[in-house]
């Protein structure tokens, strides 16, 4: 379980957020609705010890990866995996993208060994075949579609198990169908025992793929519970508008 | 009629009357390879580590240093030259090496022309790789060093460049090899220390333009391929 607790951070002089608290749990999708700008980014940086917080503590399986050493500290971050709105692939064929994840996780030996005479591992073409793309191992990066390096970008992070998965906006520029095929890597994803978090502006999308909602809002989480509950019933006045449209940012 | 290979060099000699002895620009040619490509290789190993450091780390006086880094692209080669004849003369700080008009010598003053132009536009390829990729690295479990590797391998193109343009650089230079190698050749007429550049400059003041020609010409397919390599690589950078 992937957790921060009272975690503040802020940019200068400027507060993102104050004595935040989530929890990303075993096989569930949480999605992180609220507009631009409010944080979510942030966020999801905090959650992957991408980024330290002022105060507080992100623990995974209740070790604080911020008290412990370097050495143990990325040995967590290689526990979670962070996709980012852009694709941001390597120059390089989609296999070698999608291996990059199980690459830097062997010893350096192993790596040089590995230049050498070697297949697509079967991690990589597991993870390509979630997302549709098992076809494509030779293509070059830069042949892909936008939504087709999305879906590279996505089986990337899921190549290496990870046992939790941060999204951050990974439909945001994508059309329908590729919109869908990664929805449903996200439900794979949740099949495989992985915590998911969904950072969306789109509640739709929010409301098809997540099992619990977090809204956040300028002044942090207003409200966070089954998705049904946060669309149907809100409890938090801000939350309501917001769902409906009337709090406009 | 069969012409035996081993004569063809002679043949050739004797049907173009080239202006100079057997051996000689090859020797030349040698020299000028050596000394270049060795003054390279080694600015290379320098330029690099320092172009990726300055690239990544985040520190008070960055453009200035960046400044200094390209401020010494232009500095004058007979300079350059001087100081390191200084430096290898038998009172300098080295000068129990025994360098003066010496082969090693001229790599020393090539690594110091070579050196700011490969790290400058080195820098400029990695400082041109997107932030998005070096994230990438770091989010998929990479360390600093993967992640520095990532970004050297994305900029594979522009370091290409740039350690051809130190080549350029190099094998084009006159002034400071002329000042520490000395232009000498051996009693049979084979380069010790002359280069092509050397070796154009001391024909052509002595009236042995044909000869200054001939070496001229070598020189420019050698810049010329040298570029050909460049563009090469440019084009299969623009293509990805």
């Amino acid at each position: 379980m992937l957790r921060t607790t009272d975690a503040s951070v802020s940019y200068g002089d400027g507060a993102v957020f104050r004595d935040l608290s989530i929890e990303v749990g075993t096989g569930e999708v949480l999605a992180v609705i609220g507009p631009s700008g409010v944080g979510k980014t942030t966020l999801l940086r905090l959650l992957a010890v991408s980024l330290e917080p002022d105060d507080g503590t992100v623990a995974l399986d209740g070790t604080d990866a911020w008290t412990v050493d370097a050495t143990e500290r990325l040995a967590l971050r290689r526990r979670v995996g962070l996709v980012f709105q852009e694709a941001n692939l390597f120059d390089a064929s989609v296999a070698r993208n999608v291996e990059y994840g199980l690459r830097v996780r062997r010893s350096w030996g192993d790596r040089i060994g590995s230049l050498l005479g070697r297949g697509v591992p079967d991690a990589v073409d597991e993870a390509l075949d979630v997302v549709g793309l098992a076809d494509e191992t030779r293509r070059h990066a830069d042949s892909l579609s936008g939504g087709e390096a999305q879906r590279v970008s996505f089986a990337r992070a899921l190549a290496y198990e990870p046992d939790a998965l941060l999204l951050d906006e990974p439909t945001s520029d994508l059309d329908p169908r590729n919109t869908a095929v990664i929805e449903e890597a996200i439900g794979e994803a949740r099949d495989r025992g992985i915590g998911v978090a969904v950072a969306t502006h789109d509640m739709h999308q929010a409301e098809r793929v997540a099992d619990r909602v977090a809204v956040l809002l300028d002044d942090g989480i207003t409200e966070i519970g089954p998705t049904a509950d946060i669309f149907e019933d809100p409890t938090d006045e801000r939350t309501r508008k917001f769902i409906s449209g009337e709090l406009v940012y | 009629m069969s012409v035996s290979l081993a004569a063809t060099p002679e043949l050739a000699l004797a049907l173009f009357d080239l202006p100079f002895r057997d051996g000689y620009v090859r020797s030349i040619i040698l020299v000028s390879l050596y000394v270049s490509v060795t003054a390279v290789a080694l600015s290379t190993l320098v330029s690099l580590p320092v172009a990726v450091v300055i690239g990544f780390a985040d520190f008070p006086g960055k453009g200035f240093v960046k400044s200094v880094v390209n401020t010494g692209m232009g500095f004058p080669s007979v300079v350059v030259g001087l100081v390191v004849l200084f430096a290898v003369s038998n009172q300098g700080p080295l000068g129990s090496l025994e360098l003066i008009f010496t082969r090693e010598a001229m790599i020393m003053s090539q690594f110091v022309l070579a050196t700011p132009p490969i790290t400058a536009i080195s820098l400029a390829a990695v400082d041109g790789v997107d932030d998005g990729v070096r994230d990438a690295a770091r989010a998929l479990g990479g360390t600093r060093l993967d992640a520095a590797l990532v970004v050297v391998k994305e900029a594979r193109y522009g370091i290409a460049t740039a350690v051809l343009a130190g080549f350029g650089r190099a094998i084009s230079e006159v002034g400071s090899v002329l000042i520490v190698g000395g232009n000498i050749t051996s009693a049979d007429g084979i380069s010790k220390t002359r280069t092509l550049t050397t070796a154009i400059q001391l024909e052509a003041r002595q009236g042995q333009y044909e000869t200054a020609l001939v070496l001229g010409a070598v020189l420019v397919a050698l810049v010329l391929a040298v570029n050909a390599v460049v563009v090469r690589f440019g084009d299969r950078g623009a293509q990805g």
